[in-house]
């Protein structure tokens, strides 16, 4: 069982993110996955969560997400913002970040971290700052869900912009790093049973 | 039959359209509105060969459902806080009426204070007003219980109406994979609606719902009681009918790893998962622990949960409302009441969870097991996972 926390702003597509993540797992993946979305009084541009556990075998809890294997930022000024992004998190834990570059501010300097500028994904693939196809071909750039499914996903939510998330997905997928020097790793494993949920 | 997507309402609609309902009555509310919403959609492009009547409250609502399903057709409304505590009359007038409605309840919070997110105060304060109510714990639970619910009410013996709840926003707005049924299969497994008592019709008019005097009220209503009484076994019935047509498993009440328990927390709804997630846990670590959900609240499954419980263990219940000024909420105060009844003498340990949208985390659940594993007994219900500063919270003056 992976346990995933999104964090965002209201407006950047975060509980779809989650929503779209879990879709890829559960339908296209043939595993299991719920997404678990707080809301409260949203606004547009205010920090949001959502949460997310996708999982090989049937997920029994039902609250939401305390100790995440995966923490997603959307947008790094969450943690300006005052929300406590290390909530919950382990040594163990692994951070997907939407960035040119790291920064000093990042409380999770001593974890795994992975980066990507989806900012720049979006508004080349989109002409919009929209993050979340981006992000999840991140997600799948970092090994917790194929590629495959995700395009699938995307595919069966977006209707005509559909393309254009694909393209933003795989194109975040060929540029997330895992730290400042790497290369874009070209050779990422796109058999979904090789998926962090299913070798846990 | 296909494997989607679905949060918890949209499974809700789903059953509802495949059950054909042809009166839509619907007036939104958090966290119920998607079910009214996408129940208007259907309606709209065709999905659904109903009428959508737009109505001004929840008492009309529930009004419109009452007048409709007289007719002989299947209607559908849902609701949810404070939008069924305004149709409580009419909740009254459709169990009178032994119109078997089917309503989805999204359960959130009663006032006061205001709160937009999940207990189960809203359908315990209509626990007694002749409704069955069933507990789902899944999305896949939400869409099952009301083909079931509609089998089981819909019966001549039954003719009551029904709520399934779900719990808001942890089930209403969950995104999970449902296994929805072809149409096909639904129909055979849900007939044409036929009027089984009252039937308006223009060529026989008559009264219904009229004025009864002392001497037939109390008749009145033991056939309202008898169905209950009938309810239990047709719902097993039509439990096991829907595993046969559908392949998946349902059962009033569901116990978890309960055989060889020491200890065991009974709950309603989605906060049966979390329990079961711990009782794993407890389990990977040598300590006998267990769950028993209640699937159907109304009616109350009292011999097979009293038959679950095996002798020794100790029981606490995990209540999410509470029944002010009783011993404890109102689950815990059934199950106390079904224990004595069946002869035994087990103290039975109140524990208040999870109001107003607080999670029932881990810590709330594995401080009810180990309190029950090391043999504390309190008289008083106990209020789990709450802050320090309860007594001082908010508070504008100070305590007399």
């Amino acid at each position: 069982m992976i346990q995933i926390k999104i964090y965002g702003l209201g407006g950047q597509g975060v509980v779809t993110a989650a929503k779209v993540l879990c879709e890829a797992v559960a339908i296209h993946e043939d595993a299991h996955a719920q997404a678990i979305p707080a809301y409260g009084h949203e606004r547009r541009g205010a920090p949001v969560y959502a949460d997310a556990v996708i999982s090989r075998d049937p997920i029994k809890m039902k609250g939401f997400v305390y100790a995440p294997d995966y923490v997603v930022l959307f947008d790094d000024s969450v943690i300006d913002k005052g929300i406590d992004v290390m909530a919950g998190t382990s040594e163990q834990t692994v951070f997907i970040v939407n960035t040119q570059k790291l920064k000093d501010k990042y409380p999770f300097k001593s974890n795994k971290i992975y980066r990507v500028d989806a900012q720049a994904v979006a508004l080349k693939s989109l002409g919009r700052d929209i993050p979340n196809t981006a992000m999840l071909g991140a997600l799948a750039g970092a090994g917790i869900v194929g590629i495959e499914a995700v395009k699938a996903a995307i595919t069966s939510k977006f209707g005509d912009s559909a393309p254009k998330n694909v393209e933003a997905a795989e194109e975040a997928r060929r540029l997330i790093r895992a730290d400042e020097k790497a290369e874009p790793n070209k050779d990422i494993d796109t058999n979904t049973k090789n998926h962090a949920a299913f070798v846990k | 039959m296909k494997k989607v997507m679905l949060e918890g309402n949209f499974a809700a609609a789903e059953a509802m359209r495949l059950a054909r309902i042809g009166v839509v009555s619907a007036y939104p509310i958090t966290p119920q509105s998607p079910i009214a919403e996408v129940l208007s959609e259907y309606t709209g492009d065709g999905r659904l060969d109903a009428k959508y009547i737009r109505v001004e409250s929840e008492h009309t609502a529930m009004s419109v459902a009452i007048g409709a399903q007289l007719t002989g057709v299947r209607t559908g409304t849902a609701t949810s806080s404070v939008g069924l505590a305004l149709m409580f009359e009419m909740l009254g007038v459709a169990a009178g009426l032994r119109l078997p409605i089917v309503m989805p309840v999204v359960n959130r919070a009663l006032v006061s204070p205001w709160s937009l997110w999940c207990d189960h105060q809203d359908s315990m304060a209509a626990r007694d007003t002749g409704w069955m109510q069933l507990y789902a714990e899944d999305c896949q639970d939400v869409l099952d219980l009301c083909l079931i619910a509609y089998r089981a009410a819909e019966n001549g013996d039954v003719l009551v109406p029904t709520m399934v709840c779900m719990d808001g926003f942890f089930l209403s707005h969950m995104s999970q994979a449902v296994y929805v049924p072809s149409q096909q299969d639904v129909d055979d497994f849900l007939p044409p609606y036929q009027a089984k008592n009252l039937k308006l019709d223009i060529a026989d008019p008559m009264f219904v719902n009229n004025l009864i005097p002392p001497t037939e009220f109390m008749e009145m209503r033991y056939q309202q009681h008898t169905g209950f009484s009938n309810a239990l076994p047709v719902l097993n019935t039509a439990m096991k009918e829907f595993e046969t047509q559908f392949g998946r498993s349902h059962s009033p009440i569901e116990p978890y790893c309960c055989d060889d328990a020491e200890a065991i927390l009974i709950s309603l709804g989605s906060m049966s998962g979390s329990v079961k997630e711990m009782v794993d846990q407890y389990r990977a670590q040598g300590k006998k622990v267990g769950n028993l959900k209640i699937v159907s609240f109304r009616p109350f499954p009292e011999e097979d949960l009293v038959a679950a419980i095996p002798r020794g263990a100790r029981v606490g219940v995990l209540d999410r409302s509470m029944s002010m000024g009783a011993p404890a909420g109102p689950v815990c105060n059934d199950v106390r009441s079904a224990i004595s009844n069946q002869g035994l003498n087990v103290r039975i340990q109140g524990f208040v969870v999870g109001l107003g949208g607080r999670d029932v985390r881990p810590v709330a659940i594995t401080s009810a097991f180990d309190r029950l594993l090391a043999g504390q007994y309190d008289k008083d219900v106990q209020w789990l996972d709450m802050s320090d500063n309860a007594m001082t919270l908010r508070q504008y003056r100070e305590a007399i």
